[in-house]
């Protein structure tokens, strides 16, 4: 891992979407609507071999409310709730299947949230189950079914039961164990039952095990964020993503409840990712890209190694080339060259269902345009370089003319020594690779035009750091 | 850059060139007919009156429907036309894929009725000339009835073969080696390209289940002969290819 200058650091910390899709989703319009997306599925099922799929189920519910979280989440303690969810769940899930021909399987199911497991076992044995009705899973050794789990609301006998009901891996928050930084975000967690969790998904024989931890929360210390480090590397999950806090409290009302005084400076924020990097290093992970690590025996490692690695909605897969269908409310769909994305208030995404409609609000067909930068920033969050010579023959391109303006962004970024720029070959320094997104944005059609020194884009982003 | 324009890219020069009193566009169907046989200057002028730039059609848009008075055929300059019949039982067959420079409606020539439905895959645009028109200037010209005659005897030779007893394999090789040629006949690549039709298309065509159009492909795919991206294709064996459809090509 090399040094970080914290000077050069600082200036690169911008705005910026994470690029999970490209075009993001503040492209998509309310004039793509259920007729596009059947259409987009009819398409999709014409390709000479039809993409395999992708199935992401977002599960809203939350017990208590995370003051950090940006995820579109309903409070309740109310578990009756979760009935009425999923009476619509499964009418949105039967409404599925005519669009894809029979023969195209399913490669990847993950649940999210909101917290997945806010559902119990049971209930999440029958919305598999029904996903299972309807689509046909692919018996392949390497078909992912992955489940974000809240630990604190999970028991180890419930994590066997997931593993029985066909869970093979599974995504723990812990965000950070010191108790001064749990109170200043209302989460409470409790290190040993947070690694008998760990243990459970191990012994239950889940293939993988994935932490997510945040750096910049409020009252976060080095010191406090090192012990967590500590112990989480020690646990030895398969991977580990590492976010930056996005304190956007007029984006967010749960981050109003964050005071900004408790904030870590930006220096000090810095210093925590730092901290990160060299103790992940240490422990033998691999930086993956984008803020996520393996172990290097894991599948995303290897996938990167030899450049099947992919990034979609749900992070980064080595699932690459399918459709993804997204399922509840506010979930995205990407079929073929189109976007599209469910209500993101209940209300609306309820009467859809109840109305027997896709319940598709808004979305975007890409063009060539879109589908050529959407690569190029792929393999570029993926890869860490730009495949100069594979877009020109693909697109009947030439690089160096299509993207000339991209490229003079980019050159600031050269000199800095975070992106090194030759006539076939564009690629991520070691530093470069830690400020993905600053390089991808030279690259995005959509954002103001500011250069390497972006301006905060409108809709707002996250800050890169 | 490379110099070859990958189908159904086109040449924006191509289409924007309509030609002249001299000289059809180049991927005109006749053009071949104009220059090798020398037709003299009232005589070009005579054919380019009937003809008649038609288009853009879109995905799904009908250039003629089965049972429609016939009254002329039409040279694709840009994008795909599918020819296909829809039986007794409400099954369609299709007939053919028609790429630039190639003719439509030629299986009409002998009665008043188009005996199929021809519908554009992607963005086509098409030069229609008058039959009644045509036939009379071909008994004028001579090189251009011979021209005729030879688009007509290619269309009935294309059907004939696929009939053969063939495996999935084989025909799925015949098929992309056959569009491979023909996209390169009209100055395409030949060894990249994108299939403007659907599997369902392409395994009605070929007499196969659309699952085994996959897995054929899959197959070709794993054997390294070919590679495939959604509907992008880029034959990288070409020889192998070759040799497996040659008994299909009959080559």
């Amino acid at each position: 891992m090399p040094h970080i200058d914290p000077d050069l650091l600082r200036r690169y910390d911008r705005p910026g979407p994470r690029y999970t899709s490209y075009p993001t989703a503040p492209q998509f319009h309310e004039s793509f609507g259920e007729a596009q997306l059947r259409e987009a599925a009819a398409a999709s099922n014409g390709d000479p071999i039809p993409r395999r799929l992708s199935l992401y189920l977002h599960i809203p519910y939350c017990t208590s409310p995370c003051f950090y979280c940006g995820c579109n989440r309903i409070i309740t303690r109310d578990k009756a709730r979760s009935e009425s969810y999923l009476v619509r769940l499964y009418r949105e899930i039967a409404m599925m299947p005519e669009l894809f021909d029979r023969d195209r399987d399913v490669i990847q199911c993950h649940f999210g949230g909101g917290t997945p497991n806010f559902l119990s076992p049971t209930q999440l044995g029958e919305v598999m189950d029904s996903l299972r009705h309807n689509f046909n899973f692919s018996n392949s050794s390497k078909r992912d079914i992955s489940i974000e789990l809240d630990p604190r609301f999970v028991t180890p006998a419930e994590v066997t039961e997931l593993a029985a009901i066909g869970f093979n891996r599974a995504s723990l928050g812990v965000q950070d164990f010191d108790a001064d930084v749990q109170a200043a975000v209302n989460r409470i967690q409790d290190v040993d039952e947070t690694l008998a969790i760990i243990d459970a998904c191990r012994d239950s024989g889940m293939r993988s095990i994935n932490v997510d931890l945040i750096y910049g929360l409020p009252k976060q210390t080095r010191e406090g964020f090192a012990r967590t480090l500590d112990i989480v590397t020690k646990a030895r999950p398969d991977r580990l993503a590492v976010y930056g806090y996005a304190h956007m409290p007029q984006l967010f009302k749960a981050q109003r409840q964050i005071e900004s005084t408790d904030l870590p400076s930006a220096e000090e924020k810095l210093g925590l990712l730092q901290l990160a990097i060299e103790k992940l290093d240490a422990a033998g992970y691999v930086y993956i890209g984008m803020d996520h690590f393996s172990l290097p025996d894991d599948d995303l490692a290897e996938a990167q190694a030899n450049g099947s690695l992919h990034r979609n909605f749900m992070g980064y897969t080595t699932h690459a080339d399918s459709d993804l269908i997204g399922f509840g409310v506010s979930a995205i769909s990407h079929i073929g060259d189109t976007f599209s994305q469910n209500p993101r208030d209940l209300e609306a995404w309820q009467a859809a269902i109840d109305d027997g409609r896709l319940p598709v609000f808004r979305g975007m067909r890409m063009d060539e345009d879109d589908c050529l930068r959407a690569d190029l920033i792929q393999a570029l969050m993926c890869q860490g370089e730009i495949p100069v010579a594979a877009l020109e023959r693909r697109y009947a391109i030439d690089f160096e003319q299509y993207f000339a303006d991209s490229l003079a962004r980019l050159a600031p970024m050269a000199a800095d020594g975070l992106v090194t720029l030759a006539h076939d070959r564009v690629a991520a320094t070691t530093l470069g690779r830690l400020l993905l997104r600053n390089i991808a944005m030279c690259f995005d059609r959509y954002l103001d035009t500011g250069g390497a020194g972006l301006k905060p884009a409108s809709p707002p982003y996250s800050h890169a750091i | 850059m490379t110099g070859v324009v990958t189908f159904p890219r086109f040449d924006p020069s191509v289409v924007a060139d309509d030609g002249d009193l001299r000289r059809f566009c180049s991927t005109c169907a006749f053009s071949q007919a104009c220059v090798a046989e020398g037709m003299d200057k009232s005589s070009l002028g005579d054919l380019h009156m009937l003809v008649e730039h038609i288009g853009p059609l879109h995905e799904g848009d009908h250039v003629f429907r089965e049972g429609d008075r016939f009254d002329a055929i039409a040279a694709v300059r840009a994008g795909t036309v599918k020819t296909y019949i829809i039986d007794d039982d409400g099954r369609e067959h299709v007939l053919g894929f028609h790429l630039p420079g190639e003719i439509i409606g030629l299986n009409a020539i002998d009665g008043d009725r188009y005996p199929c439905n021809a519908v554009a895959l992607d963005t086509v645009m098409l030069c229609r000339f008058s039959f009644p028109k045509l036939s009379t200037l071909a008994s004028r010209l001579p090189g251009l009835q011979k021209q005729l005659f030879k688009l007509m005897s290619r269309d009935i030779g294309k059907a004939l073969q696929l009939a053969g007893d063939w495996s999935a394999d084989q025909r799925m090789a015949a098929f992309l080696i056959e569009f491979s040629r023909r996209l390169a006949a009209r100055g395409f690549s030949a060894t990249r390209f994108r299939l403007t039709m659907a599997r369902t298309d392409i395994a009605n065509y070929l007499r196969l289940a659309p699952e085994t159009v996959s897995r054929v492909l899959k197959r070709l795919q794993d054997d390294g002969l070919l590679r495939i991206e959604r509907r992008e294709v880029e034959l990288v064996g070409l020889k192998a290819l070759e040799t497996l459809a040659a008994p299909v090509l009959r080559d």
